[in-house]
């Protein structure tokens, strides 16, 4: 029982820092149609950002600071030069996002280097919890992880920028004629969907390791959250996310790993199949 | 000269070409490059079983690899645990590629556009992961490594994949069959009911076409097109591994078929051949040549979103448009 509790709870924690990163995942995806193949590559950017943070300033909490804001300048980058000449066509952002999705790579190989890395917890202290000596670092990453899904909600919900996000998304002619600059709007949304990502790996990047492939096994998943929560339904990508994590870590407690991860994909084209519009439609508005 | 005759000699050169290549590319350059040819060959097959799913009928699969993985393993098993010789094991290749993709298939149509992406990446994983676990059959990450028998062993006369020019002509023909076939359906009825689907599905359900069916054959016959690919690529590795089930192996095919042109028969062959020779020239003088490669993706979008040959297809197209704007009064264009 004290297994069990404890990789669902592992699950939880991992499921709420991917829940982060596949709400910038979501709403590049809805917002712009752009299918970004190099999404687990900016939260791979951001445990990198987190270690280099650590190196150059020896304070890993900066990294909370630094990552996000140069994924946030990336972004902006990104979308001015790769994103906006291909006019959202999805079917080319699969080409132009894969084309990103090697130079990131590359580039963090030939600066990094090829080794995978470890940052040690900041905060080394454990506690007693489900009968082990729990990293009280993980239960600070949930907390950070849940303050950081808040506060984007609240950003996108009461703020002007926040409020054209939705608006350019729900009708972009009528959004311009309204006198919403949505070119802006959309260098934003890009901007805004890295930062996430690259939050989500500062605060992962204690937990799991520092490598340029460490995005390939997390894009999947993110993709997975993102449908199975249906498509530009924000909260529910957020709750599939948590859910499908949780789920893992339950499986993972009678079975190994790699069974887990094959139990949660079937039941995901189970989803796919009977509800196709998301799990949670008509729960929410 | 008008585009037709342009591309009816460039046609002939290139045949021309790829019949030399086992005695020009080594005059030229050195053996190995016909090696990579033939490579190039094989995966642009793979890359055309993206292309008659995404650039014939709409639907975007993210999970060609596993039929590829099947058509290897088809091969590999066959040799190695059912002991089978060179045309059963590349007929079990086919046969389990082609029924693995009527099975997830009939699940899969159900589904269109992003659905349809996601759901054949799942089912891809799915088998990639069981490939990894269950060892004893597929040998995991290490793969199945075999010997190969021979192709033709007729009284005394033996023809075997270890001739370099043999292998390279087995593979030429069969990918060149393939190609053909892809052109004759697309041409047939079939193939124009798929075109229908791909440009308004709607409509074409309301002339009476069975969108499901005929998206399940389209599925099918791309998984053929993999199959093929992956039991040929495994007769010329002479090995199977999980690693090519991986759904970075089914994107690669979705990059070249789109840079090369999507809903063009030849665009997956220009793709594959475009981004496999920047990678073999550049990674010989650069290790870090991911660079490149995403480079270029990342210009062929910007600069040619219909991809190359839809690129070279509207530079004939102008030149048509002016040769008749300039022979004075334009000759009206009239259905034979």
């Amino acid at each position: 029982m004290d297994k069990l509790l404890l990789l669902a709870m592992n699950g939880l924690i991992w499921g709420l820092i991917i829940a982060l990163i596949a709400l910038g995942l979501a709403i590049i995806f809805g917002l712009l149609d752009i299918i970004n193949l190099a999404h687990g590559d900016f939260f791979m950017v951001g445990t990198v950002l987190a270690w280099a943070t650590l190196q150059t300033t020896g304070s890993f909490w900066l990294g909370f600071l630094v990552a996000p804001l140069i994924g946030f300048l990336l972004g902006a980058l990104i979308q001015r030069v790769v994103i906006e000449p291909i006019h959202n066509v999805a079917a080319l952002s699969i080409v132009a996002t894969f084309g990103l999705s090697l130079i990131l790579q590359e580039s963090v190989r030939i600066t990094y280097g090829p080794t995978p890395g470890r940052i040690l917890p900041p905060i080394g202290s454990t506690i007693p919890l489900f009968g082990v000596d729990y990293e009280v670092y993980r239960l600070f990453a949930a907390a950070v992880a849940i303050l950081a899904i808040a506060g984007f909600f609240v950003f996108l919900h009461h703020t002007k920028l926040g409020t054209w996000m939705r608006a350019v998304r729900h009708d972009p002619d009528t959004s311009v004629a309204m006198g919403i600059p949505a070119r802006r709007v959309y260098v934003l949304t890009f901007a805004i969907g890295f930062a996430l990502a690259a939050f989500g790996g500062v605060v992962a990047a204690p937990i799991t390791t520092v490598d340029f492939r460490g995005g390939v096994d997390i894009l999947p998943f993110c993709f997975m959250a993102v449908i199975i929560g249906g498509l530009g339904n924000l909260p529910g990508t957020a709750a599939a996310a948590i859910l499908l994590a949780v789920i893992e870590g339950v499986i993972q407690s009678v079975a190994d790993p790699t069974v887990a991860r094959i139990t949660s994909l079937v039941l995901m084209s189970a989803v796919l199949l009977l509800r196709p519009q998301g799990l949670f439609k008509g729960l929410t508005r | 000269m008008s585009s037709v005759s342009i591309e009816r000699s460039l046609w002939v050169l290139f045949a021309a070409f790829m019949i030399a290549v086992p005695w020009l590319i080594p005059a030229l350059i050195n053996a190995f490059w016909v090696s990579v040819i033939a490579e190039i060959l094989i995966w642009s097959l793979f890359a055309a079983s993206v292309n008659l799913l995404f650039g014939y009928v709409g639907l975007l699969s993210f999970g060609q690899a596993l039929y590829f993985g099947f058509g290897m393993y088809g091969v590999a098993i066959g040799i190695q645990d059912l002991g089978l010789s060179f045309w059963p094991a590349f007929g079990l290749g086919i046969v389990a590629s082609m029924a693995m993709a009527f099975v997830t298939g009939i699940f899969a149509v159900r589904l269109t556009w992003h659905y349809f992406a996601i759901i054949t990446v799942v089912f891809s994983l799915i088998f990639y992961f069981l490939a990894l676990t269950n060892k004893w059959l597929t040998g995991g990450d290490d793969g199945i490594n075999f010997t190969l028998p021979p192709t033709v062993n007729i009284g005394g006369f033996r023809l075997a994949f270890t001739d370099a020019t043999f292998q390279y002509f087995f593979i030429l023909v069969t990918v060149a069959l393939c190609f053909w076939l892809m052109q004759r359906l697309i041409a047939s009825p079939l193939g124009k009911a798929f075109l229908a689907i791909r440009d308004n599905d709607v409509r074409a359900s309301l002339i009476g076409l069975n969108v499901y069916l005929l998206r399940l054959i389209a599925f099918v016959l791309a998984g053929f097109l993999a199959g093929v690919a992956g039991a040929l690529f495994a007769f010329f590795g002479r090995y199977a591994s999980a690693t090519y089930m991986f759904y970075h192996v089914s994107g690669d095919a979705v990059v070249w078929a789109i840079v090369g042109g999507a809903g063009t028969l030849l665009g997956p062959l220009v793709g594959t051949t475009l981004f496999i020779i920047v990678r073999e020239i550049v990674s010989t003088h650069w290790e870090h040549h991911s660079l490149i490669v995403g480079t270029v993706a990342i210009l062929v979008v910007i600069f040619a979103p219909k991809g190359v040959v839809g690129l070279w297809n509207s530079w004939t197209a102008r030149l048509d448009e002016r040769r008749t704007a300039s022979s004075g009064a334009a000759k009206l264009r009239t259905e034979p």
